[in-house]
This record gives structure tokens, sequence and C-alpha cells, in this order.
């Protein structure tokens, strides 16, 4: 049997830049492709008049807006993955002095 | 407790890559065992009987989703609702900050899906390929007929329950009487639409997967909440904790000694928290908890513990039936884990053994870091008072809220395609569509009145200058088109209001909105 008892293995924290880069690009990426995509299909000045139809929005500011949803919902994502895979190491410390 | 208990073989240690352990826990009672058997019950009672309920002449819980409107018991919520639903989110975020601070990971032992589900799985699995030793007994014989029958009539049990499951899951988004008036091979035609079939199989595969199979791999590699555990403890939160001050060093003896406490004091935290260490090194116990601890997992060389005099020896009998027990398969003796799901089951378990061996009860205990460590606690602090505070604000406002909700909803847009038109006689017309939503659950009358300056009245308004009445049957959107007419001569944007009220004066809207005229 595997024997539990000896150290396992346990990556050292990767670089911030690293960290940052693995969660913010991919989502980037994937973000603008899904706003291509997606106004590919739908005029956001129609989308404006189904729903906030009194709002002074422009094409330029429906892409932009969509764009930053797509990109908060994608690094959202990423960075849950992110602390998924973070080891039972930097979770498991006794609790903080008081 | 001498006897080695024979551990599965999975994997022969010479792969980086480790599979995931089966763990089999151990069935155990006492007191959390009851309490979380009546979450069970009460929660999945829940789930398996809200459907079936009748309230006005519909289904209590329902949420119609084809419809947009979701109904549970006397409440009905509409899209425009969204706002309490927001809320309700922020609710639950906060109750479970209050909760998790006060007394540690509750939800998880008792409430959670995944925990609840999995429960009835084991008692399942339980009923089928029995204890824990003889499940892993089955497990690593061979095929025969005994094992093709245990096996297929757990598979048979989890399978009609994860149907019923998913059956249940639907019934909550489409009348459930109906469906099962239309259940395939029982009911009548149409039988069910593909949806409703895939929805129903999707869930019963998630439920059988999850509470059969994945079980507390859920909580240890895809639940968030275990890692954000530390961000809500502090060392006045009540958690599951060994004394190793009472419990160190362990190891067995013979029955008829004194309990530590009374033979020899507790130790100081040093040592004991040293001994612990050492002791998850070298392990001694006849089961090994897989190690994901920060006490296993740092690399840390220490020397191998010395062998204690009887006498010596804390009241930890080294029986490892706390880890039996474990559903998540962990070593509660090498401190708080993220892995820990607070069932108290080793808290159960080690209390039976206490009881057995004449000690003291509690060497694991749902207590406070403080209060292991000898130290004052003190559970009321203001952390617990100012989640509890904004906790209660929360939920009395949205109370409120919802309580006070308009049962009516008043929109006017204006027509798209031109400011204004010029009849005949020269009067200026200006084109709208009131959206008018009667919220109530019985139909509804409407009186729309117009106050605009400058002669501007209510085509079709009758000879009272302006007044329309307006039939909304129960729960319905409503789209009118009105014209407005103004006498020859208005120029320019004029304000306007339009005023809709309910006949019997329990709610009403004023909507402003524009006139334009020639500039």
């Amino acid at each position: 049997m595997p024997d539990y008892t000896v150290p396992r293995f346990d990556h050292p924290p990767r670089p911030l830049a690293q960290r940052l880069g693995a969660i913010l690009w991919p989502s980037f990426f994937s973000a603008a492709v899904m706003t291509m995509v997606f106004f590919a299909f739908v005029d956001p000045l129609a989308l404006r008049d189904m729903t906030f139809p009194d709002m002074p929005l422009t094409r330029t500011l429906g892409y932009s807006i969509a764009f930053f949803m797509f990109w908060l919902a994608t690094a959202a994502s990423s960075a849950f993955t992110w602390i998924l895979l973070r080891p039972a190491s930097r979770y498991n410390r006794p609790l903080p002095p008081e | 407790m001498t006897k080695k208990i024979p551990l599965d073989l999975l994997d022969d240690g010479s792969a980086l890559y480790v599979s995931e352990r089966k763990i089999y826990p151990r069935d155990v009672d006492g007191r959390f065992q009851t309490w979380r058997k009546i979450a069970v019950v009460v929660l999945l009672g829940m789930f398996y009987v809200f459907p079936w309920l009748r309230w006005d002449g519909r289904q209590a819980v329902l949420f119609d989703l084809p419809a947009r409107k979701f109904y549970v018991f006397g409440l009905n919520f509409w899209p425009q609702d969204f706002v309490f639903l927001a809320m309700l989110l922020v609710i639950a975020g906060f109750a479970l900050f209050f909760f998790t601070a006060l007394a540690g990971r509750l939800w998880c032992g008792y409430a959670c899906p995944q925990t609840v589900w999995t429960e009835v799985f084991l008692w399942m699995e339980q009923w089928t390929e029995g204890d824990r030793n003889a499940r892993m007994k089955l497990d690593a014989g061979p095929w025969n007929r005994n094992k093709l029958l245990r096996k297929g009539s757990k598979h048979a049990l989890w399978l009609v329950f994860a149907l019923w499951t998913g059956f249940t899951f639907v019934g909550f988004f489409t009348p459930i009487t109906d469906l099962a008036a239309r259940a395939p091979l029982l009911g009548s035609a149409p039988g069910w639409g593909n949806w409703e079939l895939f929805w129903v199989l999707f869930y019963a595969l998630a439920t059988w997967g999850n509470a059969g199979f994945l079980r507390e791999q859920v909580c240890k590699y895809m639940c968030p909440y275990a890692r954000f555990q530390s961000a809500m403890f502090d060392r006045n939160t009540l958690i599951i904790a060994y004394d190793p001050m009472r419990g160190e060093p362990r190891g067995p003896r013979k029955r008829g000694m004194k309990g530590a406490a009374e033979r020899r004091g507790l130790l100081d935290a040093k040592t004991a928290y040293d001994y612990v260490l050492r002791a998850a090194h070298y392990v001694t116990g006849s089961v090994v908890a897989p190690g994901t601890t920060a006490v296993t997992d740092t690399g840390i060389k220490v020397e191998p513990l010395p062998r204690f005099a009887p006498e010596e020896l804390g009241d930890c009998i080294d029986c490892t039936i706390c880890v039996q027990v474990c559903p998540t398969g962990i070593d509660i003796r090498n401190g708080l884990q993220y892995e820990c799901i607070a069932c108290g089951a080793c808290i159960d378990a080690c209390d039976d053994v206490m009881d057995k061996m004449g000690y003291p009860r509690g060497l694991i205990r749902y207590s406070t870091q403080n209060a292991i460590d000898g130290k004052p606690t003190r559970v009321l602090r203001p952390r617990v008072f100012v989640y509890g505070l904004l906790l209660l604000a929360l939920c009395a406002a949205w109370a409120w809220g919802v309580g006070n909700r308009s049962p009516l909803i008043a929109e006017v847009l204006r027509d798209r395609n031109a400011l204004y038109r010029e009849t005949g006689d020269g009067r200026i017309e200006n084109g709208y569509t009131l959206k008018l939503v009667n919220k109530d659950v019985k139909a509804q009358q409407f009186r729309l009145t117009l106050q605009a300056p400058a002669g501007i009245t209510l085509v079709g308004g009758g000879s009272s200058g302006g007044t329309q009445v307006i039939d909304a049957p129960a729960e319905q959107v409503l789209n009118l088109p009105l014209t407005l007419s103004s006498p020859k001569g208005v120029r320019g944007k004029q304000e306007i209001v339009f005023k809709v009220q309910r006949i019997d004066g329990a709610a009403q809207a004023d909507v402003p909105s524009t006139f334009f005229g020639p500039m």
C-alpha cells in the first residue's frame, strides 16, 4: 500500500506574477472570444431596447460592458480553480494566536 | 485491539500518482450521530414532500420557469423581484459567516446536500454490504455470487433512490402530480418531454455519482467553503478537537488503569503537541489516515517516540476508531484540518471507548481551541454580534420588503417610430404602450388617469376627460396601446404623469412620461 506517512511532495508557492498571469490571462482570452462570438449574433442596441431602453447606451459601450462582464465571470472561475488546486498544507495551519 | 485490521491495496507505492484511497466509514452511534440522523430526515423530508403539498389550489412550492414565476407557499415571485433573490443570497452568506464563526462547520456536518445524501447512500451500503470490515473484505475478495448479489442490490437501491430524487427535483419545476401521471412505463400518454426526461436522469446520475462514489472527495477537492474556514475560525470558535494534553502519549494498555488526569495530570502544551507530531510520523496504530495534514506534510524530521511505561500514558489508547469512523478519512488527533466536516463521528466513537475504559468522556470534544489549551473562552465575542446583527437586519429587511411589495407594476414606453403625429383636424397625437402587471392571484380592475398640462387628454377616455378602466386577469402582464391627444398649438416637450390605481385602492403607481408637440 502507499505509505501515507512519508512527507508528500508539496510544491512551494509560485511567484505572484505567475499566479496572477495564470488566472487573468486565460480568462481574458476566453472573455475576448466570447465577446466576439456573442456579438456576431446579437446587436448591443437590440439588447439595450430589451432591457434598459431609457439608458443612453452606445454600441461601443455595450461591447465594453459585455467584455468586462465576461471577463469577471471567467476570471472568477479561474481564481476558483486556483483555490481548489492549492495543496492542503496551505490551509491546514494552526489557528492564529489571538 | 492487538489484531491488525487488514487494509486495502490500491497502489504499489512506486508510482508518483496516488489514486484516491477508498474510505470505509465505520458506523457509530451517539449524540452527534442522532442529531445528524434528525437533520437527514428533516431536510430530505422537506425535499421529497414539499412538491406534493398544495396551497390555494396550486402546488405549494413550484418554480415555474416557463411562466417566469416562483411560488413558495403563500408567496409568489416575479422576475421583477430578482432583488429579493439577490438579498436571499446575501443573507445565506451572512448566515454562513455567523454560524461558522460561532460553531464551526455546522453546515457541512448537518445541512450540506452532499453530506445528507451521502449519509443515506451509506445506510443503503450498510444494509446490503454490511459493516466496515465486511465491506473491506467484500471489496478485496473475488467476484462470486455473494459479492454480485450484495453489490447488485446496493446499486439497485441506489438507482431507485437516485431516480426518485431526480423525479422530485424536476417536480419542483413542473407540477409534480402531472409529472407523476405521465411517468414513462407507468403513466399515461404523452409521457415525459425530452427535457424532463433528461433532467430526471441527469439529476439521478449526479446524485448516484456524488453520494455513491465521490462522497468526501467533493468536500476535499471541490468545495470552496472548506478552504475559507480559516478566515472564519478563531480560537473561540467551536470545533471538533482532540485534547493532546490529556491524550498523549497515546498507546494501548491493560484495562483497570486510572484516567490520565487522576494518575499523572495533564501535559504542558509544548510536550503534548510534540508527541502528536512525532506520533503522526511514526504511526503505531493499526489504521493510517491518508496524509494531507500539516503535521505530516511539512516534511520536518522528527525523532521517533520513546517507549512509555503504562503509567506515563495519556488517555488515548490509540485504538484508531476515531480514524475508522471518519467519513473523510482523516486523523483528528493531528489537529484542525480543512478536510474535517464537523460531523462529530469521532467524538461519539471516542466517548464510547472512554466509557469502556472507565475514563471521563471528551478526549475528543466539541470545544474551542482556547478551551483545549486551557485558556478562557469567550463564545459571545464582537464578530459574532456583528454578524448576528447584520443577519437579523437583513432578514427583517427582506421580510418587510417581501411583505410590502406592490401588487402592481406599471411602465410606460413611448412609441419609437415618430415623436408626434398631426391628425386631419390639426390636433397633435403621441402614442404609448402601457405595460401593466397585475401580480395579485385574483383578477383586478385598474383606473388609469392622466395628469397633464395644456389640455392633453387620453383618447378613448370617455366623457370624463381621460379616465380608463382596465380589467386585468390574475397574474397577467398587459400591454395596452395608449394615445394622447392635445389641441392645436401645443409645442415642445410637456411633462405628463400616468396614474394607475387599483379600484379597491390597495395599490397605485405614478408613471412620469413626456408628450411632444412640434418644436
